[in-house]
């Protein structure tokens, strides 16, 4: 057991266990100029150094045919030899080809009865993408148009029901968007 | 001269920018003589009179010297002919009626917009291979287009010297802009050229005055989709599918959040963008990998241009005698995807760097 002090000296109000920080310590983060993988140095009389950081993160503005800067441009893809930083999006994994068959009773369904066999269903029904149903399939120009007004009808009914402060941050974020 | 006469011609002088000493010929004469007893008083305009007035020669010496066509062109005639607009015809004719019609630049204009429109697009799609065909024509719109030819037009210190009229009739549907009378002259010019020398001079008046202008051409290339464009662009190229990767992020669910998002297409980056959300940082880099592609330059001491072939002799190109110059021509560049097209799902167009070659697809009939 630690000795303890007595009530009438001096130091009765020092603590013998350590105390945290009173102040944040200053923080020192390692500069990012020295050790930068992406800097050039180079020698020039009278004791000088020339040195190039370019942004680690810019697009090269100059590419030129003799030394392009586009990989499609090159003869050949490099060889996956190293692992490559995480994807953005999960990996799905690719479906299945449709069949012929049901490619054509796709085009059938869609034919038939538009209001029924959505892309939505069909997609769901044959697996495969609305997307590729949108390939396979297509409504006539008429009858596009007329669901495209339903279902912007139906969303414009939507956005009536939101307040001053929805609408404002649908609009700041669809002209942030124009700046992408 | 009497002092009205005095004041008339300086007043007139001011407007037309010519000293009063080289004004020899006042307009009271057609004014007041031969008119009939029943018209009404005339009114004289001087800023009409002091328009349809020709510059000095000495002007029109100093211009065509200041734009080094001084031992080109045979006369300052032919420079006046280069300056005057055909709108000023009409002037000409009501100030002086019994004087002969002056010379327009009317027909030159149109074979020097010709001229230039074909150094400037065989420029550019030597310049850039790969590049997309309507930012090709906004390029070639950006280095010898009306804005850029008026520009240049003042650059060079037309403005004192154009003779031109704004308006036709009474109704202003006819009506000619400044610029567009400013920009009928570079294009005179260059035509100037190609009648006293050749072709090959006039490319070489193109390209001191045309092409040396920056041309930012990042800021013509606009996408509706870049993510479906590299996608199929991609495909083309007969590469690997292309995903994106996450290489840095700071701030996420903060209030700035940074992302920087690479597209690869197997370990091949194609492009890289930030955002200060995933989406637009993957935008950006389909942007990039797209831009990457479509700005690859010839570098300018390597550029091929078709026009080179007409032998660098005086004359036009039927009569020019001399040696052919040296053209070797470059592979062609893929042609972008054209994507949107309803009708045209399920036809392929193959790329000449796609690698994948099905062989029920080899019969040629289907590919467009």
């Amino acid at each position: 057991m630690k000795p303890r002090l007595s009530l009438s000296s001096p130091l009765r109000f020092t603590r013998s266990y350590a105390t945290r920080l009173p102040e944040r310590p200053p923080s020192r983060n390692p500069d990012p100029l020295l050790n930068n993988p992406y800097a050039v140095y180079k020698d020039l009389p009278e004791n000088v150094t020339f040195i190039h950081r370019p942004p680690p993160t810019a697009p090269s503005p100059l590419s030129y045919t003799t030394l392009p800067a586009s990989p499609l441009l090159q003869s050949s893809a490099t060889p996956v030899d190293r692992p490559l930083p995480p994807s953005l999006w999960k990996d799905k994994g690719e479906k299945p080809r449709v069949s012929d068959e049901d490619i054509a009773r796709i085009r059938q369904l869609r034919r038939e009865d538009p209001q029924t066999w959505t892309r939505g269903r069909l997609a769901a029904e044959f697996n495969c993408t609305q997307w590729f149903v949108g390939k396979i399939t297509s409504l006539k120009s008429a009858d596009r148009k007329k669901v495209v007004a339903e279902v912007e009808k139906a969303h414009a009914a939507n956005r009536d029901k939101w307040g001053e402060r929805r609408k404002l941050n649908a609009d700041i974020r669809k002209k942030r968007k124009e700046f992408w | 001269m009497g002092y009205a006469q005095r004041k008339v011609a300086t007043t007139a002088a001011k407007l037309a920018h010519v000293s009063s000493q080289h004004l020899k010929a006042l307009p009271t004469k057609h004014l007041s003589a031969g008119r009939s007893a029943g018209a009404p008083p005339a009114v004289f305009d001087a800023q009409s009179w002091a328009a349809s007035q020709p510059p000095p020669r000495s002007t029109l010496a100093a211009f065509v010297h200041r734009i080094g066509l001084g031992n080109v062109v045979s006369s300052p005639d032919v420079i006046q002919q280069a300056v005057t607009h055909p709108s000023f015809v009409q002037l000409h004719t009501q100030q002086h009626p019994d004087q002969p019609l002056p010379a327009t630049n009317a027909s030159l204009a149109t074979l020097g917009n010709s001229l230039l429109g074909l150094f400037a697009t065989e420029y550019v799609n030597s310049s850039y291979p790969h590049l997309p065909t309507r930012v090709l024509k906004a390029a070639v719109s950006a280095h010898v287009g009306p804005t850029t030819c008026a520009n240049l037009a003042r650059e060079m210190g037309v403005t004192p010297i154009l003779r031109w009229h704004r308006s036709s009739s009474a109704s202003t549907q006819n009506s000619v802009l400044h610029a567009d009378a400013l920009a009928s002259v570079p294009r005179a010019l260059t035509a100037l050229v190609y009648q006293y020398r050749s072709l090959r001079s006039a490319r070489r008046f193109a390209e001191k005055f045309f092409f040396s202008r920056d041309v930012d051409m990042r800021s013509m290339i606009k996408f509706r989709d870049p993510k479906q464009t590299l996608l199929a662009t991609v495909e083309k190229y007969g590469r690997e599918r292309p995903v994106s990767r996450l290489l840095k992020e700071t701030g996420r669910y903060s209030q700035s959040p940074v992302f920087v998002v690479g597209i690869y297409s197997g370990a091949d980056q194609l492009g890289e963008g930030f955002g200060s959300s995933l989406k637009m940082a993957e935008y950006r880099a389909a942007e990039d990998s797209l831009l990457r592609l479509y700005l690859t330059r010839q570098p300018p001491h390597l550029l091929q241009l078709p026009s080179s072939t007409f032998p660098d002799a005086v004359g036009n190109v039927f009569d020019a005698v001399g040696t052919e110059g040296a053209y070797s021509p470059t592979s062609l560049g893929d042609s972008e995807v054209l994507y949107g097209s309803a009708g045209r799902a399920g036809i392929r167009v193959p790329g000449a760097r796609s690698r994948v070659v099905e062989a029920e697809d080899s019969d040629l009939d289907i590919y467009v």
